[in-house]
């Protein structure tokens, strides 16, 4: 008799799991008819809790549900060329204008900026800090090719934005990335999201680039400074594009402008400009809203509400 | 060292203090992966049933190959699921990437063929004489069958142990399909205990890890501890 | 009841059996000895459809069980069956006894009431609850028996249902073999290799040799006029002797190797045979010099050993062949039988059976 009532306890445990489990999974529509919004986006937003910060003010204000995907540009880019996101947040210029061009993506709108640094060792064994950073991709080669100890460069190597930035910066310094850098011994490609590639590179005690905000979030755990940190080069423009509802219509477009539209909104603007300052001292982002010509961007890419 | 240490204090404060994020991330994945489990015992075990009785040509080629199936890599399944629920996908159209159903689905399509290969394995382990009774006995190829199962419940009862262990420790079909996010509701997030520890190593909280990997080793240590009790009495 | 016709088995190339052919009648005990992979397992479980023959017919009440497909359930549930191996399912005593009549679609009381039927039956009244595994091998095989019959068959077969058991299970076992036969009438058919539980259980007995039955009847039949020297040794008769019948006047002589025995026979003169005659119908007295004893079978020899068996002792002499004989141990004594004493060793002609050698 006491086995069967463990059997039927067991078995009534496993079919109310098994019914949570199921309504567990309902997603499309919650008791309170939530409105979900999916975004890809880049990991630095993600891993500086910046969008952590900012979606339960959207979500509150929306009655929506926002459901973030965290993975490099490429990454984000390819969910946004499969319709599987509604609004993809990325930093990778060039490839951003492909993306619409395609007509995978519209309304793309600029909501904040920074700027990339070179991060390496205190001792800086191939002596940049200071330098430009094109100048200072420079020294790095030259030190990597003629085998200067501890002079390592870790590379994102995932196709995401920072890693089109590093490969923009190597061209601009006269090298081929793919023939003159790529191979060497002195060059690693990580292959994985931003924080991972710095607590490697903290591991090597290398150089790598880093968007300043993963940087700063990171640095109380690191023995890794910022060597260079000044030059237009270096810049670092965060845009949100909407997903082309004429390539796929029933992505949540409406949510999709909203998200936005709150972005560019003043409110939101002053939340990004004071992110992190409490925590680190420093913004870890620099609103848009009114830069707009020192980032070379349109004035209606970073104030015209999408319509 | 120091981390280390450091870092397992802070999770086993996380644990002890029933900590809300922790909490969550661990019953969403027990719920998703025992899902998959029910699902997945569903289809493997009348299956293996199916193929340890049977008689049909290719039967051999059948089990070696289930057998060879046991090693498929999660993060094989996890893309093939994905290429399938994903929006340009043949089933893009029921939305189901990045949901939890996605996880179900992809470590149901993860477990089967262990589960089924190992319940080949518990009912073929049946004393003969068992199965030569049941017939003496008058059964229905039904009741031969349903009895047979009956008589090697402990080891299908293993079986579904394995599958559940190997559906809640595997990473990379989850975050595939998955998607790892961290959405207001339960039921919208798919951070499970693995793509959580991976997260969040990377993003440097080793405590956060730790925890997570204690509460996972407790929950897989814990069901093979119960099932092993079960077997004993 | 039971009908076997020309009944074979092969696995691959090797021949089980090889052509048997009998008849089991309704209510009786019928029992299928023969030595160890003479095929009786296998000739049990064609007849409860377990296997199927490789040639040959097997007909329950006129039905040819192994072509008439649609009635194999009915037929299979007229039948019982034990193992050799006592194998009892993982469950309770009393589920294990409810399986059958479950499949059966009994009812709850029903089943309830037969259990505790079956359970005094064999002996086991209050072992209903109790987990079957944890019973000891004889007590596993009366479950196993209580399973049988709890579903009334109108067949019982029994493959070896004693092989491996303690004394006391195989005397409780037998014991309910014979009951359920007298009480319910029930037709049972068990294979044995022990010939003397073949001989104390069965109304009949099929030897089973060399994939065929050797020969087919009463216990006294098969162990005093066995069919064949196989047969004759199977059942335990020790002393076997080759010769040849040499003229016919009522009681035949036979010429062994030189010595002259006198016997029954219904075999001609120059036939080869063989003499089989059981130790406890040869006698052993002292030899008495001076005199030549030329009759019958009266034969002069010498002791060659003196065996302990039981309480008995097999003295074997030389007497041109070897005789054994069995003594008790007083007899042996007051004998002073020992190696190499010479003796006189005899026998009467009824007590000798011949058989054709082949």
């Amino acid at each position: 008799m006491y086995r069967r009532t463990i059997f039927a306890v067991a078995a009534v445990m496993v079919a109310l799991l098994f019914i949570c489990g199921c309504t567990g999974t309902t997603t499309d529509q919650t008791p309170a008819e939530k409105q979900q919004l999916r975004i890809a986006t880049t990991t630095s937003l993600y891993d500086t809790k910046l969008l952590d910060h900012l979606t339960p003010i959207f979500e509150e204000k929306y009655n929506a549900e926002v459901l973030i995907v965290s993975g490099g540009t490429g990454k984000a880019i390819e969910y946004g060329q499969r319709g599987d996101v509604d609004v993809l947040m990325v930093h990778d210029r060039a490839r951003e204008d492909a993306f619409l061009a395609d007509g995978y993506g519209v309304n793309r709108r600029v909501f904040a900026y920074n700027y990339f640094v070179v991060i390496g060792p205190e001792s800086d064994p191939a002596g940049i800090k200071g330098m430009g950073p094109v100048q200072a991709f420079k020294t790095i080669y030259a030190a990597g090719e003629s085998n200067t100890p501890g002079v390592t460069f870790i590379s994102r190597g995932d196709a995401s934005g920072t890693h089109s930035k590093e490969q923009a910066i190597w061209k601009a310094a006269g090298f081929n990335y793919s023939t003159d850098i790529q191979g060497n011994d002195w060059y690693q490609e990580a292959g994985t999201g931003m924080g991972a590639t710095i607590a490697m590179t903290n591991e090597k005690q290398a150089y790598a680039l880093s968007d300043i905000g993963t940087f700063l979030a990171y640095k109380g755990d690191v023995d890794l400074v910022a060597l260079v940190d000044e030059g237009d080069a270096l810049l670092n423009v965060y845009c949100a594009m909407q997903i082309n509802p004429e390539k796929y219509p029933d992505t949540n477009i409406a949510l999709a402008k909203e998200w936005t539209n709150f972005l560019i909104s003043d409110e939101i603007q002053q939340e990004i400009a004071s992110f992190g300052v409490a925590e680190y001292g420093q913004p870890l982002f620099y609103a848009a809203q009114n830069d707009w010509e020192k980032i070379g961007v349109t004035e209606a890419e970073v104030k015209d509400p999408v319509a | 060292m120091y981390e280390i240490v450091e870092g397992f204090l802070e999770a086993i404060r996380l644990i002890v203090t029933l900590d809300p994020n922790v909490m969550a991330i661990a019953v969403r994945s027990i719920i998703i992966s025992l899902t998959a489990t029910i699902i997945a015992s569903l289809f493997a075990i009348p299956l293996g049933a199916a193929i340890n009785f049977g008689t049909f040509p290719g039967r051999k080629s059948l089990i070696n190959l289930i057998q060879t199936l046991y090693s498929l890599p999660t993060v094989i399944v996890g893309l093939l699921i994905f290429l399938l629920i994903s929006r340009v996908g043949p089933f893009g159209f029921m939305r189901l990437l990045f949901t939890p159903t996605a996880m179900i689905i992809a470590q149901t399509v993860l477990i089967i063929p262990i589960m089924t290969g190992l319940t080949i394995s518990a009912l073929s382990g049946v004393d003969p004489v068992i199965r030569d009774t049941l017939r003496s006995l008058g059964a229905t190829k039904l009741q031969f069958l349903t009895n047979v199962i009956k008589e090697a419940r402990f080891a299908i009862l293993a079986t579904v142990a394995v599958g559940f262990g190997r559906a809640i420790s595997e990473v990379g079909a989850a975050i595939l399909v998955g998607g790892n996010i961290a959405a207001a509701s339960f039921a919208s997030s798919t951070r499970v205990l693995t793509t959580a520890i991976s997260l969040e190593t990377s993003m440097g909280n080793i405590s956060q890890s730790i925890a997570l990997g204690i509460v996972l080793l407790v929950i897989a240590l814990g069901v093979n501890l119960a099932i092993a009790a079960v077997q004993h009495r | 009841m039971i009908e076997l016709e020309n009944v074979s088995k092969y696995f691959g190339d090797t021949r089980v059996l090889d052509g048997v052919t009998g008849k089991v009648n309704r209510g009786e005990i019928f029992a299928v000895i023969g030595p160890s992979g003479s095929g009786k397992s296998t000739l049990l479980r064609l007849i409860d459809l377990l296997d199927t023959p490789t040639g040959g017919t097997i007909r329950v009440d006129g039905t040819d069980i192994h072509t008439e497909h649609e009635k194999s359930l009915s037929v299979r549930r007229m039948m019982g069956m034990v193992f050799q191996k006592p194998a009892v399912f993982n469950a309770t005593v009393a589920e294990n006894i409810a399986v059958g009549l479950r499949f059966r679609g009994a009812d709850k009381n029903k089943i309830d009431a037969r259990i505790k039927e079956a359970l005094d039956l064999v002996g086991l009244g209050g072992y209903g609850q109790r987990r079957a595994r944890t019973l000891s091998g004889g007590e596993m095989q009366r479950v196993a028996l209580a399973r049988a019959m709890v579903i009334e068959p109108e067949i019982l077969l029994l493959d070896e249902p004693t092989a491996n058991l303690d004394p006391v299970s195989v005397a409780m076992i037998e014991d309910l073999v014979v009951r359920i036969n007298r009480d319910l009438g029930t037709t049972i058919v068990f294979s044995t290799h022990d010939m003397y539980q073949g001989q104390r259980l069965a109304h009949r007995l099929g030897v089973l040799m060399n994939g065929v039955f050797a020969q087919v009847g009463t216990p006294r039949e098969v162990f005093t006029l066995p069919a064949s020297r196989e047969v004759a040794r199977f059942v335990g008769i020790e002393n076997i002797v080759e010769g040849v019948v040499v003229s016919e006047n009522g009681t035949s002589a036979v010429d062994a190797g030189g010595i002259r025995i006198r016997a029954r026979s219904p075999f001609g003169a120059g036939e080869a045979i063989c003499l089989c005659i059981r130790s406890e119908d040869i006698r052993i007295a002292p030899a008495i010099r001076g005199r030549r004893v030329f009759d019958g079978n009266i034969l002069p020899g010498t002791v060659t050993s003196v065996v302990p068996r039981g309480p008995f002792s097999k003295v074997t002499v030389d007497c041109g062949f070897s005789l054994s004989s069995i003594l008790s141990w007083k007899k042996v004594d007051d004998l002073n039988l020992r190696e190499g004493r010479e003796v006189v060793v005899s026998f009467s002609p009824e007590s000798v059976h011949v058989v054709r050698r082949e």
